[in-house]
């Protein structure tokens, strides 16, 4: 699995007449296999760095890599075609499509381009359902799931298609204690154990100890970036 | 998926699904209906020309429509019959004359009067007896559909055309004329009664041979019988619905509702399907952020429109049918040549992809970045 290679990027925002700079240049090295968690206070510029790497917004200067390629200047359905391929999403709210069943919400993600999903796509998502204790609700309606099952429903959704890379935007602040740490242990497990790029925005304490890496944004700029030291001591993948 | 996606939503989105359906069924319903009456109405004007069984007519010279004929000549008749290609000719008066009913008042009828034995441009269905009832000279026919108006004049039962003594020997089935009520009669009963000039003729019909060219045939009659028009019997038809059709004023009024009704299903359709876009527009975002492109949300707007559209097509023509069973052998013109369904289909489909552009513009509006938000 590769890794994600930002150069240099930064991004502005024009509110009225007036250009705002968002993000400073920032160069960072994202690595597989590690849970990597971007923490800062609001405002700080954290979903605006998760939607760049993401390839839903466009950097206004530096270059985004993946792999060996330039990602960062792509055209519109070419860079729809990678986050089919490539990227797996989680949000705050699970944003699961209401008409459609559990299932059918998470083969989705790999049918979005009018592809039939295949049989062994079922399964697959069948197996992960269960992974997550949610067998029992693949042909159930999103609504009459509780919001951690929803959640965790959306985290099947982003993992069917093995993506490379997981971004997660607070995925646990919509829950509750509970439900949070069993959603922040998957994407840990997933992180290391399938060796794939998972960066988690958060700035929720709780997600701190389960943190690979922390790296903390102030006013659009990284102001520290720390390895490993959290680890200690917290409850591991179950 | 997309269309499964398309098809999930639109099951569930009940009310704004219910909102358009309503404006697809409209336009299949109300245009129909409208396009029902107008062929029935256009089937009235040429009534009598259509069901003459006849293949060419000769009527008076510069002729408009059918019922405006002025008296020809008897000696066309002749002259006609001397054609080489005519099998036979047969002449046609039509006369004006107040109908006695029963209760003593009067009706304004048309009296078609048509020569024994042929009964040629006569009636041709029947409630009840049938064309022999003409062969009596006294006889004539009254319709199913006037049976009200005329105070129920039932069979043997005898009264007086333009104060001239008649029987009703037969009750004819759908001859009913643009111009009011049609009442067949022998050929000297109508002479009598509009006290037509000897030797004349409201018009002539002719039947040409088997294997014979009617156009052919006719171009010659043309030319041979400067002093007055003939027609193939479906020229004469056309010429006639035209005639009424744009100097009536009924194709503009027709025309005007139509054209409104087809407004009104697509602002109908507009509507309910922007709304309901609108409600869905966080998942049109996370279609994109899924790595759907903007076809990708078009191909399910589409589909939701192609969907509804197809249904609502559906639901329009079982109540059109309905309708039209309903109305069946009633007064109300209603008619539906079979071309016309698959027209109304396609004009209910491209409607509703018209309607849901402003809904499509919407939702091609979602940004993937949003939902991040
Ligand atoms: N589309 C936009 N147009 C203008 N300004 C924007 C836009 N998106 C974000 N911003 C601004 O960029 C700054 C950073 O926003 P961002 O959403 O990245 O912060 P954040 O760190 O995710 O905050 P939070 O923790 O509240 O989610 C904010 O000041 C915000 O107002
Ligand atoms: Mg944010």
């Amino acid at each position: 699995m590769h890794g994600l290679v930002l150069e240099h990027i930064a991004r502005d925002f024009t509110d009225g007449r007036q250009v705002r700079r968002v993000l400073f240049p920032t160069d960072l090295e994202i690595a597989a296999g590690e849970l990597t968690v971007l923490a800062g206070p609001s405002g700080s510029g954290k979903t605006t760095l998760l939607s760049i790497i993401g390839l839903v917004l466009r950097p206004s200067e530096g270059r985004l890599v993946l792999g060996n390629r330039d990602v960062s200047r792509l055209g519109e359905d070419a860079a729809a075609g990678v986050r089919l391929r490539e990227y797996g999403f989680v949000f705050q709210q699970p944003m699961l499509v209401e008409g459609l069943s559990i299932l059918e919400n998470v083969l989705l993600s790999v049918a979005v381009q009018g592809k039939r999903p295949s049989k062994a796509m079922r399964k697959r998502a069948m197996d992960l359902l269960a992974s997550l204790g949610l067998e029992a609700t693949a042909n159930q309606q999103p609504r009459l799931l509780s919001g951690g099952m929803k959640q965790r429903a959306s985290i099947v959704r982003a993992l069917l298609k093995s993506p490379s890379i997981l971004l997660c935007d607070e995925p646990t602040s919509a829950l509750d204690a509970e439900s949070g740490q069993v959603v922040v242990r998957i994407l840990k497990r997933i992180a290391i154990e399938e060796q794939r790029v998972v960066v988690v925005v958060s700035h929720d304490a709780r997600v701190f100890p389960y943190a690979d890496r922390l790296i903390k944004l102030e006013n659009g700029r990284v102001v520290s970036d720390t390895r490993e030291q959290y680890v200690e001591g917290s409850g591991l993948a179950s | 998926m997309r269309s499964l996606a398309a098809f999930r939503m639109v099951v569930h989105d009940r009310s704004s699904t219910a909102g358009a359906l309503l404006g697809v069924v409209a336009i299949v319903f109300l245009v129909g209906q409208q396009l029902s009456v107008l062929f029935g109405l256009l089937n009235y004007m040429s009534v009598l020309v259509d069901h003459s069984n006849a293949d060419a007519w000769i009527t008076s010279a510069d002729l408009r429509n059918a019922d405006a004929g002025n008296l020809i000549s008897a000696r066309y008749l002749d002259r006609a019959m001397g054609f080489p290609q005519v099998q036979w000719a047969a002449p046609l008066l039509i006369g004006n004359g107040l109908f006695r009913t029963p209760d003593g008042s009067f009706e304004a009828i048309r009296v078609v009067g048509c020569r024994r034995p042929r009964l040629a441009g006569g009636p041709w269905d029947f409630a009840e007896a049938d064309e022999t009832a003409l062969l009596d000279f006294e006889s004539v026919t009254v319709d199913r559909l006037d049976f009200e108006k005329l105070g129920r004049p039932a069979v043997e039962t005898v009264t007086e055309i333009g104060g001239r003594r008649v029987r009703v020997g037969a009750i004819t089935d759908g001859a009913r004329g643009f111009q009011g009520t049609l009442v067949f009669a022998p050929f000297d009963k109508v002479k009598e009664v509009a006290a037509t000039p000897p030797g004349r003729y409201s018009a002539i019909l002719l039947r040409f041979l088997p294997g014979i060219d009617h156009d052919d045939a006719v171009a010659r009659l043309r030319s041979a019988m400067p002093g007055c028009s003939v027609f193939t019997t479906a020229e004469l038809s056309r010429l006639t619905r035209l005639y009424y059709f744009t100097n009536t004023g009924i194709g503009g009024s027709f025309g005007f509702s139509t054209a409104i009704a087809v407004m009104i299903g697509i602002v109908i359709i507009s509507l309910t399907m922007y709304a309901s876009v609108l409600g869905r527009y966080r998942d049109f975002a996370v279609l994109r952020a899924l790595g759907g492109r903007q076809r990708d949300v078009a191909a399910v707007v589409f589909s939701q429109a192609l969907l509804i559209a197809g249904v609502g097509v559906f639901i329009g023509f079982v109540l059109l049918a309905a309708l039209l069973n309903a109305t069946r052998g009633s007064a109300i013109p209603s008619y539906m040549p079979s071309y016309v369904s698959p027209l109304l289909a396609g004009i209910a489909i491209v409607v509703s992809l018209l309607g849901s552009l402003v809904a499509l513009r919407q939702a091609l509006k979602a940004e993937p970045a949003s939902v991040f938000h």
